[in-house]
C-alpha cells in the first residue's frame, strides 16, 4: 500500500526530508514542493541522499523553475493535475507539515 | 467499517500550540470512537518526558491529556527509537502506559497499516 | 475520487496556494472535494481581515471565489481560529471583540468536521508549511 510523502521544507536547516527518508516504505515515492526542491541541487548532501534511495521521486515543475534549478533525470517534474492523479495512485498522501 | 488514522506528532510541547494542536485532533476523533494512533516522532518525543513544570512557562499541562487517552479509547501510542535515542531520551524512563517503542521499519509498516495519515 | 483537503498554514504561506491550485485540479480532473477544512494557521486563509497588495494573489478572495463558485463546503476550526483571532458575528458577540472576520461561505466549526471528512473521503490532502 504506498503512500506519497510530501515535503516543502528546505533539507538545509531542516529534519524533515531525513525523517521521511528513515521511514520511507519501500513501495513509497516522495513528491518535492517549495523549498523542499533545493534538495535537487547538485553537489549538496540531500542530492546525494535522494540519488542513493532510488526511490520514485517527484517535484512539482513550477518549484523547479522558480529557484532556478535543474531535475536531475531520476526526478519527475509534475503538474497539478499529474500531483492529483499522484495522490490517486497512491493509498494515501502524507504532507510532512 | 471506520477508517484509521494515524497521527504523527513532531512538535515540542513548548514550541506554541502544534502539540496540542495535534492532540486536538486525537481527542476529537477518540469523542467519536473512531480508529486512531498516535506516533512521536523527531521533537515530538520531547512530549512524552517526565518532570516537566508547564507552569515556569506558563503553559497548560499535555502530558494530563497524553495520560488520559486511554481513557477517549487511544490506545495505540507508539515512539520512534531513533528520535529519542537522539535526544539522549531512555523510552524507558517515559511515563505513559502501554507506549511502544517503534523502529523506523517498524514505522514504515505502521504507515502503511493505516488508512490515513496526519503529520504535523 | 473523493477529496478531502485540509489547510495548516496561513494564506502567505506558498503551501496556501498549492493546496488552492490542488483543489482547482481535483475538479477540473472531474473529482469531488467532500470538504475544506481550515486548521491551524490555515484559518487565516478564511480572514476577510486580510488586505493584499494589488500586485500580489489575493489568496482568501481567491479562496472565497472557488468555494463560493462550487459551493463547496469551507469549515474553519472554531477552536483555532478563536486562538488566531478569527472570529464570526456570534464569536465576536460572544467574547465582546469589535471585529467580525468570517463571514460566508465560511462556517465555523469543530474538529469533528475534519473526522467526518476524512470517513467520507477517499483520499485526505494535507498542505502546509512552507
Amino acid at each position: 500500500m504506498p503512500t506519497l510523502h510530501v515535503l516543502s521544507h528546505s533539507p538545509f536547516g531542516d529534519n524533515r526530508l531525513a525523517s521521511c527518508l528513515r521511514v520511507l516504505g519501500d513501495k513509497d515515492a516522495l513528491l518535492l514542493c517549495g523549498d523542499a526542491t533545493y534538495a535537487l541541487q547538485s553537489g549538496t548532501a540531500p542530492f546525494a541522499r535522494l540519488q542513493a534511495t532510488g526511490l520514485k521521486l517527484f517535484a512539482l515543475a513550477e518549484d523547479v523553475q522558480a529557484r532556478g534549478l535543474s531535475a536531475p533525470d531520476w526526478a519527475e517534474t509534475i503538474d497539478y493535475p499529474a500531483f492529483v492523479e499522484l495522490s490517486i495512485q497512491h493509498d494515501k498522501v502524507n504532507t510532512w507539515l | 467499517m471506520a477508517k484509521s488514522l494515524l497521527l504523527i506528532s513532531r512538535q515540542s510541547p513548548w514550541s506554541g500550540p502544534g502539540a496540542r494542536e495535534a492532540l486536538d485532533i486525537i481527542l476529537a476523533g477518540g469523542a467519536f470512537d473512531l480508529p486512531i494512533g498516535l506516533l512521536f516522532l523527531d521533537d515530538g518525543v520531547h512530549q512524552l518526558l517526565p518532570g516537566q513544570n508547564a507552569k515556569a512557562v506558563q503553559q497548560k499541562d499535555l502530558s494530563a491529556n497524553l495520560q488520559a487517552l486511554p481513557l477517549f479509547g487511544i490506545e495505540d501510542l507508539f515512539v520512534c527509537a531513533d528520535s529519542a535515542a537522539e535526544r539522549g531520551i531512555d523510552t524507558e524512563a517515559l511515563g505513559l502506559d502501554g507506549l511502544k517503542v517503534l523502529t523506523a521499519p517498524d514505522i514504515a509498516a505502521l504507515i502503511d497499516r493505516y488508512d490515513q495519515v496526519i503529520t504535523l | 475520487m473523493k477529496f478531502a483537503i485540509a489547510l495548516f498554514s496561513a494564506a502567505h504561506a506558498p503551501s496556501s496556494r498549492r493546496a488552492l491550485l490542488f483543489a482547482q485540479a481535483a475538479l477540473a480532473g472531474g473529482h469531488e472535494i467532500v470538504r475544506l477544512f481550515f486548521y491551524q494557521d490555515g484559518v487565516y486563509n478564511a480572514d476577510s481581515g486580510v488586505v493584499t497588495p494589488q500586485d500580489e494573489q489575493d489568496l482568501p478572495k481567491q479562496w472565497r471565489t472557488f468555494v463560493s463558485d462550487h459551493q463547496l463546503d469551507g469549515v474553519v476550526c472554531i477552536a483555532a481560529a478563536l486562538r488566531r483571532g478569527v472570529l464570526n458575528g456570534e464569536e465576536a458577540q460572544r467574547y465582546q471583540r469589535s471585529a467580525v472576520s468570517v463571514e460566508a461561505p465560511w462556517a465555523l466549526s469543530g474538529l469533528g468536521q475534519l473526522h467526518d471528512a476524512i470517513q467520507d473521503a477517499d483520499r485526505l490532502i494535507c498542505f502546509g508549511g512552507p
